[in-house]
C-alpha cells in the first residue's frame, strides 16, 4: 500500500517538475526557430535555425556576456578574500572592540540596495566610478553575510594546524594565506557559486551606475533589447535570453551539489 | 622577557586583526553605512541634481504624506507581498514535503527539476514569460483558445498584471526556499515519524502533527527573510511592466526610482526611500530578534 501510493506521489513529482522547466525548454525551442513560426504552439524542436544567433553575436551582444563575467569574476575574486580574513579576524583573533565590530557589519545587513540606490549612485558618482569597471565593481565587493558564513566556518576550524605553525614561527598573517585559507574550500566553494550568481544575475546597480553602452552587463543589454519598440523579435531575444543563461545553467550543472549545500547554508543558522 | 615576548605576540594580533578587517570596514562605511546617512540627510533638501541643494528640513516628508501615488505604491508592495510570500511558502512546503517522501535516484533529477528556474536570472524569467503572456500569440492565449475560453489580456489587463508578475517569481524562487524546507525535515529525527506510523497516523496526520511544528524555526526564517525581500520587489516588474498598466504594478521601489533617476528628484526620492528602509528596518530588527540567540 505504502509503495503503491509512493509511486503516485513519485509520478505526480515528477510531472510537477517537467512542467515547471517546461518555460526553459520553450524558450532554448523559440531561439532556434524563425520568426512567424516563433509562437508554433508545439514541443517538438522543429525548425533548427542558428541564423537567430548569428545574429545575436553580429548585434554586439557578446561583448555584454564578456562584461558581466569580467565584473562578476572580479568581485567574487575580491569578496571572498576580503571576507575570509575579516571572518577570520572576528572568529579567531583577539583585538579589543571585537564585538563591536562584528556587530556594527552585521547592522549593515538591514540596509538592501533598493533603500540606499540614490546616495550610493552619488558617492560612487563623486568618486569619479561612474560608467565605469570600477564602479560596477567596487560598491558590490561589500557584503557583511559573507563575512558572516566565513566566521561560522573558522569559528568550528581545527586550533591544531594554527598551533603547530606558530610553532615553527610563522606570522599569524602567514599562516592564515598559507594553511588556514587553502583549507576553506568548503566554505569558499559554495560562497563563490553564490556570488557569481548573484552578480551575474545583478540588474538594478548596473542599470544605474553605467550610462555607457560598451558597458552594459548582460542584464541591462537583454532588458533594452525587448524594452525598445512596439514589435519584439522574440526569436532574437530569445537566442540572446539562452546566450545569458548559459554561463549560470553551466556553473548549476557542474555544481548542483555545492549550491544546494550554499542554499542550505543560508538557511540554518 | 617572556613578558615582552608574550605582549609582542599580542601586539602582532592586533595589528593582523585591524589589518584584516580594514578593507571590509572601509567598504561597508562608504557603500552602505554611508549612504544611509547621506539618505536621510538628502532627504532634507530640494535638489534636482542639476541645481544645488536647498535645504527643505521635513518639507519632503510632509510631501509623501499626502502623495496619493506613494500610498498606492505602499499599497501595490503590500497587494504583491500578500500574493507572493504565502503562496511561496505552502508551495516550497508542499514540494519539500512530497520530495522529502520520495527515494531513490529519481530524487535527485526531480530535485534538480525544481531548482532548474533558479538558475536562470530574474531578467531572463521575465524575457520567457513575456513571451507565455503575449496577448495576441502567446502560448497562454493559444491554449485557452484551444479549450474553448476567452482570450486575455495577462499583463496589460490592470487586474491580471500583478497576479502574472507574481507567478514569475514564485516559478523563479519557489525551488530555492523548497531546498531550505528540505534541509530542515531531514533534519527531523526519524523516531517521531515511527512513534506516528505505530500510533497509525495517515501522511496529513504525520504532516500537521509532527512535521509542521517542528518546522517553526524555518517556516518563521523563510517567511521573514521573504517578506523583507517582497518589499524590495523591483527587476521582473521593471522590465515585464515597467509599473504599468496604469500604475497596476507600480511597487514603492520602481516609484522610488522613477522619482530619483527618471524625474530626478533626488532629494523627495531620497525621503521615500529612507521611508522604505524604515518599514524594512522594522521587519529585520524583529527578524534579528527571533535568530540571534545563535
Amino acid at each position: 500500500m505504502q509503495s503503491y501510493n509512493n509511486r503516485w506521489i513519485t509520478i505526480f513529482a515528477l510531472v510537477l517538475g517537467i512542467i515547471m522547466v517546461i518555460p526553459i525548454y520553450m524558450m532554448v525551442l523559440g531561439s532556434l526557430r524563425s520568426a512567424e513560426h516563433v509562437f508554433d504552439i508545439t514541443l517538438l524542436p522543429t525548425q533548427f535555425q542558428l541564423s537567430n544567433y548569428q545574429e545575436v553575436v553580429a548585434s554586439g551582444f557578446l561583448r555584454s556576456v564578456g562584461n558581466s563575467l569580467f565584473i562578476s569574476a572580479a568581485v567574487t575574486v575580491i569578496a571572498m578574500l576580503f571576507h575570509a580574513m575579516s571572518g577570520y579576524a572576528l572568529a579567531r583573533l583577539n583585538f579589543p572592540g571585537r564585538k563591536y565590530i562584528f556587530a556594527w557589519m552585521l547592522s549593515t545587513l538591514m540596509i538592501p540596495l533598493a533603500v540606499i540606490m540614490i546616495p550610493l549612485f552619488m558617492i560612487t558618482k563623486n568618486l569619479g566610478m561612474a560608467n565605469s569597471y570600477v564602479g560596477l565593481i567596487v560598491p558590490s565587493i561589500f557584503n557583511a553575510y559573507g563575512v558572516f558564513l566565513f566566521r561560522q566556518f573558522y569559528l568550528n576550524f581545527p586550533k591544531e594546524l594554527e598551533e603547530a605553525a606558530y610553532m615553527e614561527g610563522s606570522s599569524i598573517a602567514g599562516t592564515f594565506f598559507r594553511i588556514v585559507l587553502p583549507l576553506s574550500k568548503s566554505v569558499i566553494i559554495p560562497l563563490t557559486v553564490g556570488f557569481f550568481l548573484a552578480n551575474w544575475n545583478a540588474y538594478l546597480w548596473p542599470l544605474i551606475i553605467n550610462q555607457k553602452e560598451q558597458l552594459w552587463v548582460v542584464q541591462v543589454a537583454l532588458a533594452n533589447a525587448i524594452g525598445g519598440g512596439y514589435t519584439i523579435p522574440w526569436n532574437f531575444v530569445l537566442a540572446a535570453s539562452v546566450i545569458a543563461a548559459l554561463p549560470t545553467m553551466l556553473l548549476f550543472f557542474l555544481l548542483q551539489r555545492q549550491i544546494v549545500d550554499g542554499i542550505k547554508m543560508s538557511g540554518i543558522k | 622577557m617572556v613578558s615582552n615576548l608574550f605582549s609582542q605576540q599580542k601586539r602582532d594580533e592586533r595589528i593582523t586583526a585591524y589589518g584584516f578587517l580594514l578593507p571590509n570596514m572601509i567598504g561597508l562605511a562608504v557603500f552602505v553605512f554611508l549612504p544611509i546617512l547621506y539618505s536621510f540627510y538628502v532627504s532634507l533638501h530640494d535638489w534636482n541634481l542639476l541645481s544645488s541643494k536647498v535645504f527643505v528640513g521635513f518639507d519632503n516628508y510632509i510631501k509623501l504624506a499626502q502623495d496619493k501615488q506613494w500610498w498606492q505604491s505602499l499599497l501595490k508592495t503590500l497587494q504583491f507581498s500578500l500574493l507572493y510570500v504565502p503562496s511561496l511558502f505552502i508551495c516550497s512546503l508542499f514540494l519539500a514535503v512530497i520530495l522529502h517522501s520520495i527515494t531513490g535516484r529519481i530524487k535527485n533529477v526531480i530535485q534538480t527539476l525544481y531548482l532548474l528556474p533558479f538558475a536562470i536570472s530574474s531578467i531572463i524569467a521575465a524575457v520567457i514569460w513575456m513571451f507565455f503572456y503575449d496577448p495576441r500569440n502567446g502560448f497562454l492565449n493559444q491554449m485557452l483558445s484551444a479549450i474553448g475560453m476567452e482570450q486575455q489580456q495577462f499583463l496589460g489587463s490592470t487586474s491580471q498584471a500583478m497576479l502574472c508578475v507574481v507567478v514569475v517569481m514564485l516559478w523563479m524562487n519557489v525551488g530555492y526556499n523548497m531546498i531550505i524546507f528540505l534541509g530542515a525535515i531531514k533534519d527531523i529525527p526519524a523516531d517521531y515519524y515511527e512513534a506516528s506510523r505505530i500510533e497509525g497516523a495517515n501522511r496529513w496526520q504525520t504532516f500537521i502533527h509532527i512535521t509542521f511544528p517542528l518546522l517553526r524555526e524555518t517556516s518563521t526564517f523563510i517567511f521573514i527573510v521573504n517578506i523583507i525581500g517582497s518589499f524590495q520587489v523591483f527587476d521582473i516588474i521593471q522590465v515585464m511592466t515597467k509599473g504599468g498598466p496604469s500604475s497596476a504594478t507600480e511597487v514603492s521601489v520602481l516609484y522610488i526610482f522613477e522619482e530619483a533617476f527618471k524625474q530626478l528628484n533626488m532629494g523627495y526620492a531620497s525621503a521615500l526611500a529612507f521611508v522604505l528602509f524604515l518599514i524594512i528596518f522594522i521587519f529585520s530588527t524583529i527578524f534579528l530578534r527571533k535568530f540571534s540567540s545563535n
